[in-house]
């Protein structure tokens, strides 16, 4: 089927207006929206974090090639809402309490969009309960919690420590951000650690059971 | 700045050279009495909770500058975007204050005033005709306040002084950056890719306006320049685009400087410059500052990597000074050999943060004068 293998291309390049075009086009020629999302969208998201993790691009290619995707997915949702089709898999998203930066965080979101994981943005300044409380109504299968200043990283401890402790086994809990490392997240108990927005995808998967 | 006087709370280094002879020898790769002592400063919370500051009245980095007594450096400015915008609060939250800054960003910031970067909310520039309105008011090359007062450029940096004084090169790309929001530099770019063009090119101008009216008169050692293009994970900006489009601005800078004889351009970016520094190169910029390590890693590895043509000022990992005397002593024991080679100016990778504690960090400036200072 060229036209998936077009809106591929297209994301992946961060064309939105293309991106767009071939995603009303295929819709109209009777591709499922599952099939455009899944065969389209995600191969051209997951092209995207390769492409980043091997420094051929970085975040302002990956900034506009989750704004293409994100435009097609305005036209998808409501289709895949109304026939009943939902993500695997759900993750949590927030930056923690004290912290209002949200790049990171926004980013990681649209990444794991076009992994195909449904996203709950819990937005920025998010307090431990919040996140308790959200990965509890959504039976959070992943729980990332981004920070951007090194004086916010005990906001994160402590978000690990109640989620934890609440006995929420079913739920991984990933960290990242500017100051984070894999020995911080050792330290405070978090279940993985994402370097950057292209590794996010490959944590989370793994941690859901879900590796290639 | 404080009225009284300050006191230093140390004493300067031994030293046999003026502090503008051991700059410029260390860039250089020269043999130096010791290494140039500097800091980059601190975060305002430092001047609150750290006793020396606190108990003895300082309060900004200038003045922390000479009570810990490190070698001087000056710096002439110049004007970017003038005049700014008018600093005005928007509104509040429960928690929160939204701003609009000088360079007429509105942005989130926390109500209790910790310190904090803030959170941009929008954008000054958004389209061309947005670009084409901050242009007419706030970039006309020709307003009188451009004009360099040479003589009081001069009366404060005399051209016998002891210390090394930059000339400011400006920011080609990262005020551009301020203007549009991280997000929205990274759009325009694919979406009005002339437009920023436009911005860089307008950036270049002035500062070649500025060079041209001060170069002949003032007797510089340096360039210094500030782009904060790069976080932890790479550049905030297209390599393509930097390369294609901000580098050839580098060239004409450069092209100033060195007429005048001025081979030294340091400019300020954070996070991971590597994969910029082939272009930053190209263009004439030869040393990076301040070089966080959780970044651009050890600066060692960077330095071997590129030989002498790239300097480094900065290094100091600004997470181990947070870890204690064990770790201290081992990240600076790694960097001797590297500064014992030169073109490499060790310091705190950025503002030293208060959770470093202030007893380990006097500790580190003294494990830095005992193993980078005079011998003998």
């Amino acid at each position: 089927m060229p036209l998936l293998n077009d809106l591929t291309a297209a994301v992946a390049a961060g064309k939105r207006v293309d991106t767009v075009r071939l995603t009303q086009e295929l819709l109209a020629a009777g591709t499922s929206p599952q099939a455009v999302v899944e065969q389209g969208l995600v191969p051209g998201m997951a092209i995207v974090g390769e492409r980043f993790k091997k420094n051929e691009i970085f975040v302002p290619e990956m900034l506009v090639a989750a704004r293409a995707m994100k435009e097609a997915l305005k036209l998808l949702e409501p289709l895949l809402l109304k026939a009943g089709i939902k993500p695997k898999y759900t993750a949590i998203i927030g930056t923690v309490q004290g912290d209002l930066h949200d790049i990171g965080k926004n980013l990681i979101s649209m990444m794991w969009r076009g992994a195909n994981f449904a996203v709950v943005d819990l937005g920025t300044n998010v307090s431990p309960e919040k996140y308790l409380a959200a990965a509890q109504e959504h039976k959070a299968h992943i729980v990332g919690l981004s920070a951007l200043l090194t004086t916010t990283m005990p906001a994160m401890k402590e978000t690990v420590r109640i989620i934890k402790a609440a006995g929420l086994t079913e739920t991984k809990i990933m960290i990242g951000g500017a100051p984070i490392t894999q020995e911080f997240a050792n330290d405070i108990g978090a279940d993985g650690y994402a370097a950057d927005a292209g590794s996010a995808v490959d944590v989370a998967k793994q941690l859901v059971g879900d590796a290639a | 700045m404080s009225s009284a006087p300050i006191k230093p709370f140390r004493p300067k280094w031994r030293g046999t050279l003026t502090d503008r002879e051991r700059f410029n020898r260390q860039l250089h790769h020269q043999p130096v009495d010791r290494c140039f002592n500097m800091e980059f400063g601190y975060w305002d919370d430092n001047f609150k909770v750290w006793p020396m500051f606190r108990d003895h009245g300082i309060t900004n980095n200038n003045d922390a500058d000479i009570f810990l007594n490190f070698d001087r450096t000056g710096t002439v400015w110049s004007h970017w975007m003038f005049p700014t915008f008018p600093y005005e609060e928007i509104s509040r939250t429960a928690n929160t204050r939204i701003l609009r800054n000088g360079d007429g960003l509105i942005a989130e910031v926390p109500l209790d005033g910790h310190d904090t970067i803030p959170h941009y909310l929008e954008a000054t520039v958004k389209t061309p005709d947005d670009w084409k309105r901050v242009k007419e008011e706030r970039f006309n090359r020709d307003h009188l306040d451009r004009k360099p007062d040479i003589a009081a450029i001069l009366r404060d940096h005399p051209n016998d002084r002891d210390y090394p004084l930059g000339a400011w090169c400006g920011s080609m790309i990262g005020k551009a950056r301020d203007m549009l929001t991280v997000e929205g530099l990274a759009y325009a770019c694919y979406d009005y890719p002339e437009m920023v063009e436009d911005i860089v090119e307008t950036s270049c101008v002035l500062v070649e306006d500025f060079l041209d009216a001060v170069l002949p008169h003032v007797k510089f050692d340096y360039g210094a320049g500030w782009e904060d293009i790069c976080y932890k994970s790479g550049p905030l900006v297209s390599v393509g685009f930097f390369r294609d489009v901000v580098v050839p601005r580098y060239q004409r800078i450069s092209k100033k400087l060195r007429a005048h004889g001025i081979d030294i351009w340091w400019i300020d970016c954070d996070g991971d410059v590597r994969p910029l520094i082939p272009h930053f190169l190209a263009g004439g910029v030869n040393t990076m500052f301040p070089w966080e390590v959780n970044g651009s890693g050890h600066p060692g590895e960077s330095l071997e990597k590129w030989g002498p043509e790239l300097r480094i000022m900065g290094g100091v990992d600004k997470m181990i000074l947070g870890k204690g005397r064990t770790e201290i002593r081992e990240f600076v024991h790694s960097l001797v050999p590297y500064v014992a080679r030169g073109g490499f100016i060790p310091f705190c990778d950025h503002r030293c943060p208060p959770n470093v504690d202030p007893d380990d960090y006097l500790y580190y400036l003294n494990l830095k004068e005992e193993l980078l200072g005079l011998r003998g």
